[in-house]
């Protein structure tokens, strides 16, 4: 009882904490409590790496696969499993509907906060959790005979863009949990990653799929993610699958983030 | 600091419209503690949504330590605290990492951000949890550190919106006794509360709102003294003899429970008069005694008065 409330010599910046800041703090404590509950991302690990064995054990030895795929069936299929990672940027959404049933979320509307800062910073949570999963997949795939043929650079790349799509989908499954507030629905909304995935070159290059689904899969962000990242793993530094990959990854996350924003400034009429 | 004029909330719209505050104005100095009475639903924690911005008024207009609400939401967000109804704590930070985040995020520097977060767990007397999950605190120790981190920016304004409901007394007085130490230090501080005892003890100022309506505003000296100078208060066996008590002796006399309590301007003679119309009816009361009024007969003499009941 002896300390004074209000006096002291430092104190609150007048105009308020720089967005960048803001983002930095906000990010950090989703980081840290996700990091007390590693259990939250082990099944979906799991589930991702248990389709990668099977994926490979199941075609990787048969040569007219192989031969279709490029020479390395593990190459081919690796993207696949590592984009089936984003789905743990789903997480993201769960994290802000936990602070939206505590009350947390509303403490933070009454905090001189961005509500822009409070979006992103949970996308960037699910975008690093997905970043995390893809470097252990990624890892496994090199144990087990991947040969990426852009290099150790590549994997680099190739971790850059699962970032910038676990972005995308985190920034989708934080406005499906604002709008929902509600952590059954949030975690139902994304098995829309399931049709998106599999609408998309997955098991077998573009060229060879039924021509519904390749009508699908030209408007499908996912194919033009997936070949951006198989072209690191089967043909090296190709400027323009890279390019395309890169705009649209970048898209999703734009498109997601300013979606995210604007359902929690719908939701959320703060004078 | 607080200047409050003619807010409204309506909700819905069409014959489906409720109207939870209507043009309510009031007016709160600097170093002030104003308590805000009511009952459930009477539009007190919507008054102070909208005052802490955090819901949007359909009319009407405030400025709080100096800024406006229709066009300074950020001002306001960063020079006044508030300790909501249901605290909004992380259950998953520890209690001394949550305030030192708020510190970082209101602008402290990293030293600055850890002193101001000992300093405020020594105020709220959770020195020795901080270390602790919120999740694990008990509801009082929720409650000390929602307080605490109401005060991380220094707040010139603080917001309490029912404090101490659903409290122990023992946890009940001790933010008594911390919001005993805010007055000390000169903070303004808007009280709402369901505890009239709590606006009697704490609040320099006191307004009583019902049904979106401030319809009485005094120190708690001045409303008692508008009721008279005594209260008889008659305890009954059963609540049904106490409302039949009610009806033979008539207003003001109001009942909480089996007992009926009623503001008399002189006491001795209105407890003759009383004493005989119950005899006349038949009825007998348990215990009887005479007191000075308190802020429970103020308010539940308004509400009595509006026919409403009080949800307690």
């Amino acid at each position: 009882m002896n300390a004074n409330p209000v006096g002291g010599d430092s104190g609150p910046r007048k105009e308020g904490v720089a967005f960048g800041l803001q983002v930095w703090l906000l990010t950090g404590r989703f980081l840290g409590n996700a990091i007390r509950q590693p259990a939250v991302i082990l099944p979906n690990l799991g589930i991702s790496i248990f389709f990668l064995i099977v994926y490979y054990g199941s075609f990787g030895d048969s040569p007219a696969i192989v031969q279709l795929t490029g020479g390395n069936y593990l190459n081919f299929v690796l993207p696949v499993t590592v984009l089936f990672a984003s789905i743990s940027g789903g997480a993201a959404g769960l994290t802000l509907v936990e602070d939206l049933e505590s009350g947390y979320f509303r403490r933070q509307l009454s905090m001189p906060l961005s509500r822009t800062a409070m979006v992103l910073s949970a996308m960037l949570l699910g975008a690093i959790q997905v970043t995390f999963e893809a470097i252990l997949i990624i890892a496994l795939g090199l144990v087990l005979g991947a040969d990426p043929a852009a290099g150790a650079l590549g994997l680099l790349a190739l971790l850059f863009f699962s970032l910038l799509w676990g972005l995308g989908f985190a920034g989708y499954s934080v406005a499906t949990g604002l709008l929902t507030g509600n952590a059954r629905a949030a975690q139902s909304a994304t098995f829309i990653f399931f049709p998106l995935l599999f609408l998309a070159p997955v098991f077998l290059p573009f060229d060879q799929l039924a021509p519904w689904i390749q009508a699908i899969a030209r408007v499908n962000p996912t194919t033009y993610m997936l070949e951006g990242m198989r072209s690191l793993m089967i043909d090296g530094w190709e400027l323009w699958p890279l390019a395309k990959a890169l705009i649209a990854g970048a898209a999703f996350a734009l498109v997601t983030l300013i979606w995210a924003v604007r359902v929690a400034i719908r939701k959320t009429s703060r004078a | 600091m607080i200047e409050v004029d003619r807010l409204s909330k309506r909700f819905g719209s069409g014959d489906d419209a409720v109207d939870a505050v209507k043009s309510v104005s009031f007016k709160v100095d600097q170093g002030e503690i104003f308590g805000l009475l009511g009952a459930n639903g009477a539009g007190k924690s919507t008054t102070v949504l909208m005052l802490t911005t955090l819901l949007a008024p359909t009319s009407g207009d405030a400025r709080i330590a100096g800024y406006s609400l229709s066009s300074d939401g950020a001002g306001i967000r960063r020079s006044v605290g508030a300790a909501l109804q249901d605290p909004g704590l992380d259950p998953m930070q520890k209690g001394g990492g949550l305030l030192e985040l708020h510190a970082r995020l209101f602008g402290f520097d990293r030293k600055a951000a850890i002193h101001r977060r000992d300093e405020l767990l020594d105020l709220v007397g959770l020195r020795d949890a901080a270390d602790r999950r919120i999740g694990e605190y008990s509801g009082g120790m929720r409650r000390r550190l929602d307080l605490a981190a109401a005060l991380v920016n220094r707040p010139r304004v603080l917001f309490l919106d029912e404090p101490t409901t659903g409290l122990d007394p023992a946890s009940r007085r001790a933010i008594w006794d911390e919001v005993g130490v805010l007055r000390e230090s000169g903070v303004t501080v808007l009280l709402t509360t369901q505890y009239l005892e709590e606006a009697d003890q704490l609040a320099d100022r006191v307004a009583i709102m019902a049904d979106g309506e401030i319809v009485s505003t005094g120190t708690p000296a001045e409303l008692k003294a508008g009721l008279g100078a005594d209260v008889i208060e008659l305890a009954f066996d059963e609540e049904g003899v106490a409302e039949e008590a009610v009806s033979v002796i008539g207003p003001p006399a109001n009942r909480l429970g089996q007992v009926v309590r009623i503001p008399a301007a002189d006491g001795p003679a209105e407890l003759a008069r009383v004493v005989g119309l119950l005899k006349e009816a038949g009825i007998e009361s348990s215990s009887l005694s005479l007191s000075q009024p308190t802020l429970d007969d103020v308010f539940l003499n308004i509400v009595e008065s509006r026919g409403e009941g009080v949800g307690r």
